[in-house]
């Protein structure tokens, strides 16, 4: 009944230790099968004999055992549900959670599943199936072996049924045969489901047979010599980077070396793809060379020729410029120490037939990868994911399977799928476990609720929001109180009430950490009953409600703050431009309209309040894309219109997170989280000073009040998008605003530089942001309403949770960028316009145009491959000059735009100049084009006006 | 434990006839017990019961920087507690004269390189080394610590399992190790050449070793000697009163007769012994 | 986040494999040592410690002596390898201090006082592998100990902890994995025949309509932790009666 287990375990500090722990042997543990007599049933299994395993191999029904490998390789053979009745071991269960943790999640989800008829057999803790560790034994032998036993053990319990052992372990595979345990590999068993349809495609291959006998690559070392040879300083350790456009080129970091060790060609990268962790060989100093240049693509259509690349090394090796100054260190992969492969989205390259095909994966990093598909016609119009599953020495291109398409190339929802996929975004429906977190329907307040909460249900609350918006999760009000003072409320959705600490709802909200805002698509943090219903602080309903009230006087000044748990009942959900009409209606005079207009006039003292604090205004170029609701196509483009009372309710939220992060950190000076917003280092705002420099403005940056006042004072009337734009780059100084635990750092560092405020949180809100949860469950606690859980108070805990949230933050952030990025090519398909934009950066080749009306910025280059320039760049002035046409930074300028879809997977702009036009280089303007029979001299006479109003605005400045 | 004179005068001519209250001769020593493993959870541990002597070793390790006089050596310290539950005496600070007296001479036995070789626990020149801490805790004491001390190390220190590193991870100053994380991927330490040390007791005008609780009483002076096969690796004299030269000589050359023929039935014990359930302090 | 274990699995067995309501593994042995007046030793689960007795004697300095009671002097210390990680020393730190006063505590309430006036009982234990359950260990090592050198009582005193599972489920005899994992732990030394509570300490804030279901718990640990050192009381007695054959005269 009693055993214990050691094992060596590294500590925070890098010191080893042995633990040891006990392990209890049991003899009361459920089989699962639910024909079996002599088990007492303790646990329920979702076994059924009603479910019949469909394979030609066996002429029974039978129980499926399965082995960990084919779990960690084939997870996307076992979420498609023809593989059912399935006993999972305990040991295979905790050796998939060892080696991947989403693989695990994957198969939990599949488990909890009722349909599939998965049950987990504890099989280590039985008292038939534990078997102890031997000395000697390598820990997969003695998996295999605990998993061999428990095969074996249910034969022998139920005779009556059949056990099917699958592994892709040969050697295990003929151990379990010699014990009389019927077992196949996953190749055979699936091979013979009936009606497998494509199951095949998504089973990786790992046995690699060498018919073609010719060796492609090196070989890498086996890891004992790499380690060794690392230890000894003969080998060199580093990640390995692709070069995006050379295939034939990579680079390795590695101790010791200031320049990256340079790869070149097939046996110096040898099978290393971008993010392995590699060791190097590093070159005798006379070996050494310098990086091509030049540019290589790998133009390859068909798998496993290789007089290409032979060609290819060929020119790459005469292209290297025998330059002695430039040479880099150069090495070459002897070993792969840890591959970082990941799944990757592409298209398929297409062009030949029979079932090996080759992948083009997006990211240009990433070779092309051979496949094995019998749907190779389907997939040529899909983007579709596929993972490595080995790359043999004699294969010219990495193995790997196709998992799952995502769609049409070119549509919405691909694109949507590709950008959620590429910037790691959780998107996955919600689980069973989630969805069984959430309050029963229909949701009733009850006489303990109102007890426990304070009834505000009589004020007049309502809540301003964009057009469209479900998830509403703040609320105000405003109302005179005794002594000529008011009350201002902050009401937040509360959230904490519905997602309680620890439970699977919880879990999957702080991994997902924030909803994230495609164009048209929104993916939730909690599921919708929550952030649309139950949460959202809609018009007319009951809900719940965390309230944060001061009292305040007519200047706006705070009095009195007060946080508590409430109900209460939105009078309406307003649009900014609808309350905005009623705070401008003067003929309206009831409670809602007086209580708005007290709130914006609070918020306007608020807000200067805060600008003279040196808060600072920060300008970026969000737009709104209006989409076709039907079509799913982008219709149009615009800046998003700001009324006075979106700065009305942002001043509030501010203020209410600001009390809020006071109050917490008050409460849990350790374990509160904050969000801060570091200072800038001054080298950051090079850019801007220098900007400001050449415009004749004084950037002081030494504070942030300084660089608010010296931001104001920049204008220029003849470029009013000139301050507009000196404030973006003002913003891309900035560094990133993170979450943090109060005890982690010292208080000075708490500083929120943008604010211009010592402490901020985020509070407001918790349905789209899991920070504000944390925060509502720790005021919570401060004001009495909620008890603490331990992870809440864990320092370490709350910073690890803070480093997920900033993660995940910032990938949505990115996610929402390219989402609105794909539209605007969308919407520029085909079509070929002039807008005006303006110089953001002068570059040696090119430059920078932003465009404000469609907030895009892009590159137009002055020199065409192949060709001479025209212009001549002034470094020091930052402006290019062609003839007598000079261009500075924040000049105004026309482009034509069009966009380049020669390249499917790499969609860019392309842009010519329209205006100041310059002979040779600019184009002739749309509307002109059209009648370009015009006789040359009317272009030659507004070129002449055009050339005079450029100088003279040069003069002026 | 206070002897009168008639006591004290009854073990002298027990010593002096080499016939000793317990029935030994004067190199005799009491029966000694020992057992590995014991404790589960350190590396290496020995609990050894000479009479009622009761020590109890653990061996940890921890990852730490060679001194920088020695970048290609790891470390061995050792630390001794003298428990309550021995006596009384020992209760708060009480055993820490006795204690730090006992980790000095382990600590001087153990240092030359000869003795044990800390070239094997050296991982990464100059940067990263194994530090082995050796603990000792005195759980009851019968006589003759030092001797029991030492073998119980010696005897841990054997049933030691290093583990061996599987991968270093270089990266600048951070330099990251890895271990299996089985108990069985280790390596063993040789502790053929680990010195033993024996007490040999001046009584009246003979020598003794192995003294009891009672002959450690009617001592004029003792002498440690620690051997390290058949060489001296330190020799330190304890206790009240002073030896003649002559004497000084003659238990040296006791002490090494019977260490050498000590440690050769220790070590042959060491490896006959046999992993066996944990039977520990309840047998 | 997914980091954290679960205390109960889904089938409701613990990381060790124990049930909710199962103790660990309970082994003991009294008299392992010959030189203090009782001694005992114990293992629940892994966690093992030593006890010795010494008294009762006369009290060492003078001025503490009391006229009527005796003195129960408590000394708790952890070898510095008890640990998964090495301590620094093995007492005189605050939170052995500590222990050292509950352990006083709960000895004073069964240790028959008034029968030594002017003299002191010394108890020492030493924690040879610290694996959760410190306390309740070294109490029920002491009390033993304290019926080993044959020093009257009133009743046994046991001590258990208990915490919360899952967020709802109580669980008996925490080990040092599951207190690390999280879960508050409530330590309770009780007087099982009288079912009275001695010492009762909690670990983290927890919610109190847990508490009373975790206290039962506990209460229902220390019973059957005093059968089972009621066990090995008789049979310790049995085993030194049988060595002076006085087994053999009454039987």
């Amino acid at each position: 009944m009693f055993t214990t287990k050691s094992f060596i375990k590294k500590n925070k500090i890098g010191n080893f230790l042995k633990n040891v722990r006990e392990h209890y042997i049991r003899d009361d543990i459920y089989c699962g099968i639910p024909t079996c007599n002599s088990c007492k049933e303790v646990s329920n299994s979702n076994l059924s004999e009603k479910h019949k395993n469909q394979c030609s191999l066996f002429k029974y029904n039978h129980y499926i055992i399965l082995d960990t490998n084919i779990i960690l390789d084939q997870i996307d053979v076992l979420e498609e549900p023809y593989i059912c009745n399935v006993i999972i071991l305990y040991t295979v269960l905790k050796e998939v959670k060892n080696r991947s943790l989403p693989i695990y999640k994957q198969l939990s989800a599949i488990i909890e599943n009722p349909s599939r008829h998965f049950y987990v057999f504890i099989n280590d803790h039985h008292k038939d199936t534990y078997l102890a560790e031997s000395e000697g034994e390598l820990i997969n032998d003695y998996n295999d072996r605990c998993i061999r036993k428990a095969c074996s053990w249910y034969i022998s319990h139920l005779p009556k049924e059949h056990f099917v052992f699958i592994t892709d372990d040969v050697n295990n595979r003929r151990l379990a045969i010699r014990e009389n345990i019927p077992s196949y590999s996953i190749t055979d068993y699936v091979k013979h489901i009936e009606n497998n349809s494509l199951l095949e495609d998504k089973l990786s291959r790992k046995d690699h047979s060498n018919k073609e006998g010719v060796d492609v690559y090196p070989p890498h070392l086996s890891t004992g010599d790499l380690l060794n040879s690392i230890k000894e300083g003969i080998l060199h350790q580093g990640t390995f980077r692709a070069s995006k456009d050379n295939f034939l080129e990579g680079y390795v970091n590695v101790e010791g070396y200031k320049d990256p060790i340079l790869l070149q060609g097939r046996s110096g990268l040898n099978r290393a793809v971008d993010g392995d962790i590699v060791a190097v060989q590093i070159f005798n100093k006379d070996e050494w060379i310098c990086p091509s240049g030049i540019i290589l693509e790998d133009e390859a259509v068909s798998g496993e020729n290789i007089d290409d690349v032979e060609e290819k090394e060929k020119v790459l090796k005469e292209s290297v410029p025998k330059n002695y100054e430039e040479i880099q260190p150069t090495g070459k992969v002897v070993g792969i120490i840890r591959r970082k492969w990941r799944q990757y989205c592409g298209i398929l390259q297409g062009g030949t037939e029979g079932v090996y095909q080759l992948f083009v994966p997006a990211d240009r990093c990433i070779p092309k990868i051979r496949i094995e598909t019998r749907q190779a016609e389907f997939l040529k119009s899909q983007k579709f994911i596929v993972t490595i599953d080995s790359w043999p020495r004699h294969s010219r291109y990495p193995h790997g399977h196709f998992v799952r398409a995502l769609g049409k190339i070119g549509s919405q929802e691909t694109e949507n799928e590709v950008v959620l996929l590429e910037h790691d975004i959780p998107h996955s429906q919600f689980s069973e476990d989630v969805l069984s977190c959430l309050p029963k329907l229909p949701w009733i307040i009850t006489e303990d609720d109102v007890k426990k909460r304070v009834d505000l249900r009589g004020i007049d609350i309502c809540s301003v929001d964009p057009p469209g918006c479900t998830d509403i999760d703040d609320a105000l009000h405003c109302r005179p109180i005794d002594g000529g003072r008011l009350e201002v409320g902050v009401h937040i959705a509360d959230v904490s009430h519905f997602i309680r600490p620890g439970t699977a709802i919880d879990i999957e909200a702080a991994s997902r950490a924030t909803t994230v805002y495609l164009v048209n698509k929104r993916i939730d943090m909690v599921p919708e009953l929550l952030s649309s219903n139950l949460c959202s602080l809609r018009g007319g309903e009951e809900r719940f409600a965390f309230s944060c009230v001061w009292e305040m006087d007519h200047d706006a000044n705070i009095l009195n703050t007060r946080f508590h748990k409430s109900i209460i009942k939105s009078k309406r959900a307003m649009t900014y431009e609808e309350a905005q009409l009623t705070i401008d209606d003067k003929t309206k005079t009831d409670s809602l309209a007086e209580s708005l207009r007290n709130l914006n006039k609070l918020a306007k003292i608020l807000k200067r309040r805060r600008l003279e604090n040196g808060a600072l205004v920060l300008a970026s170029t969000e737009v709104k894309i209006l989409m076709d609701s039907e079509t799913m196509e982008p219709l149009d483009v615009e800046v998003k219109k700001m009324y006075e009372t979106n700065s009305m309710v942002e001043e509030f939220m501010l203020l209410a997170n600001i009390s809020v992060a006071e109050k917490i950190l008050q409460d849990f000076p350790d374990c509160a989280m904050l969000r801060r917003h570091p200072t800038p280092p001054a080298a950051n705002f090079d850019p801007l000073v220098k900007a400001g420099k050449h415009l004749g403005f004084n950037i002081e940056i030494d504070t942030g009040k300084n660089l608010a006042t010296s931001l104001d004072k920049a204008c220029n009337k003849e470029n009013p998008y000139l301050n507009t734009m000196l404030r973006m780059l003002a913003t891309r100084c900035m560094l990133q605003a993170v979450y943090f635990a109060s005890g982690t750092l010292q208080k000075n560092d708490y500083y929120h530089y943008g604010l211009a405020v010592p402490l901020y949180t985020h509070f407001t809100s918790p349905i789209r942001r899991y920070a504000d949860i944390i925060v509502h469950r720790l005021l919570a606690v401060s004001c009495g309403s909620d008890s603490t859980y331990p992870d809440l108070l864990d320092k370490q805990k709350t910073t690890d949770l803070c480093q997920n949230l900033n993660y995940r933050n910032r990938m949505a952030q990115y996610a929402g960028r390219a989402s609105v990025a794909f539209n605007i090519h969308l919407f520029f398909k085909g079509k070929l316009n002039d807008e005006e934009g303006y110089v953001l950066f002068v570059r040696k080749n090119a430059l920078q145009i932003l465009i404000p009306k469609y907030g895009l910025e892009t590159t137009l280059y002055l020199v065409k491959k192949g060709e001479n320039s025209t212009f001549e760049y002034d470094e020091e002035n930052q402006s290019q000059r062609s003839g007598d046409v000079v261009l500075h930074a924040f000049d105004p300028v026309t482009v034509r735009l069009k966009l380049d879809s020669s390249n499917i997977q790499h969609e860019k702009f392309v842009l010519q100049l329209v205006k100041p036009v310059i002979p040779g280089f600019s184009v002739l303007p749309i509307n002109e084009l059209q009648e370009s029979s015009e006789p040359n001299t009317a272009i030659e006479k507004k070129r002449k006006s055009d050339n005079f109003k450029t100088s003279k605005k040069n003069k002026s400045k | 434990m206070s002897l009168c004179d008639a006591e004290k005068t009854f073990i002298l001519h027990g010593v002096k006839e080499n016939f000793r209250v317990d029935g030994r001769d004067r190199e005799g020593y009491r029966p000694i017990e020992l057992e590995t493993n014991i404790v589960q959870h350190a590396f290496g541990s020995a609990r050894l019961r000479l009479a009622n002597t009761d020590v109890l070793v653990a061996v940890k390790l921890e990852i730490d920087v060679p001194f920088p006089e020695r970048p290609f050596e790891g470390k061995l310290e050792f630390f001794v507690d003298c428990s309550a539950n021995a006596t009384p005496d020992f209760e708060g600070r009480g055993g820490e004269t006795l204690a730090a007296e006992l980790a000095n001479i382990l600590t001087s036995a153990y240092r030359s390189p000869q003795t044990f070789n800390l070239k094997k626990l050296c991982i990464l020149k100059g940067r990263k080394c194994w530090k082995i801490c050796v603990d000792i805790l005195i759980l009851e004491c019968g006589g003759n610590l030092f001797d029991a001390v030492s073998l119980a190390v010696k005897a841990a220190l054997h049933n030691s399992q290093i583990p061996l590193i599987k991968s270093i991870n270089i990266d600048g100053d951070n330099i990251e190790l890895n271990v299996s994380d089985s108990v069985f991927d280790c390596e063993k330490l040789d502790v053929a050449n680990a010195p033993v040390m024996v007490t040999v007791c001046k009584i009246g005008d003979q020598c003794i070793v192995d003294p009891s609780l009672a002959e450690e009483q009617c001592s004029v002076g003792s002498v440690v000697v620690a051997i390290s096969q058949e060489y001296f690796s330190t020799v330190t004299s304890i206790g009240k009163g002073s030896l003649h030269p002559r004497t000084m000589c003659n238990s040296l050359e006791l002490g090494q007769k019977v260490g050498i023929r000590l440690n050769k039935a220790f070590m042959e014990t060491l490896h006959n012994i046999q992993p066996d359930e944990d039977v520990g302090f309840l047998k | 986040m997914s980091r954290k274990k679960e205390l109960l699995s889904k089938v409701g067995l613990r990381l060790d494999g124990r049930r909710a309501d199962e103790l660990r593994r309970i082994r003991c042995k009294l008299g392992v040592f010959t030189q203090p007046d009782g001694s005992a030793y114990i293992e629940q689960g892994l966690t093992k410690v030593l006890a010795a007795v010494y008294g009762p004697h006369q009290v060492r300095s003078k001025q503490k002596a009391q006229h009527d009671t005796c003195i129960i002097n408590t000394q708790f210390s952890m070898a510095v390898f008890s640990t998964n990680e090495r301590k620094k020393r093995p007492r005189g730190d605050r939170k052995s201090t500590e222990l050292s006063m509950h352990l006083q505590q709960a000895l004073l309430a069964v240790i028959k006082t008034e029968l030594y006036p002017w003299s002191q009982i010394d108890v020492y234990v030493e924690v040879l592998h610290a694996d959760g359950g410190i306390y309740p260990a070294c109490v029920n090592a002491a009390t033993l100990a304290i019926i080993d050198a044959g020093i009257p009582i009133k009743e046994y005193v046991c001590a258990c902890t208990a915490s919360l599972g899952n967020n709802d489920v109580p669980m008996l005899d925490v080990s040092h994995q599951e207190e690390v994992i999280g879960g508050p732990t409530l330590t309770v030394a009780a007087l099982p025949m009288s079912g009275k509570i001695v010492l009762m300490e909690m670990s983290q804030r927890f919610h109190l309509d847990h508490l009373p279901k975790v206290l039962d718990k506990a209460l229902e640990g220390c019973k059957d932790i005093k059968a089972i050192l009621d066990e090995a009381v008789k049979k310790h007695i049995q085993d030194i009666g049988s060595s002076t054959g006085w087994a053999n005269t009454t039987s």
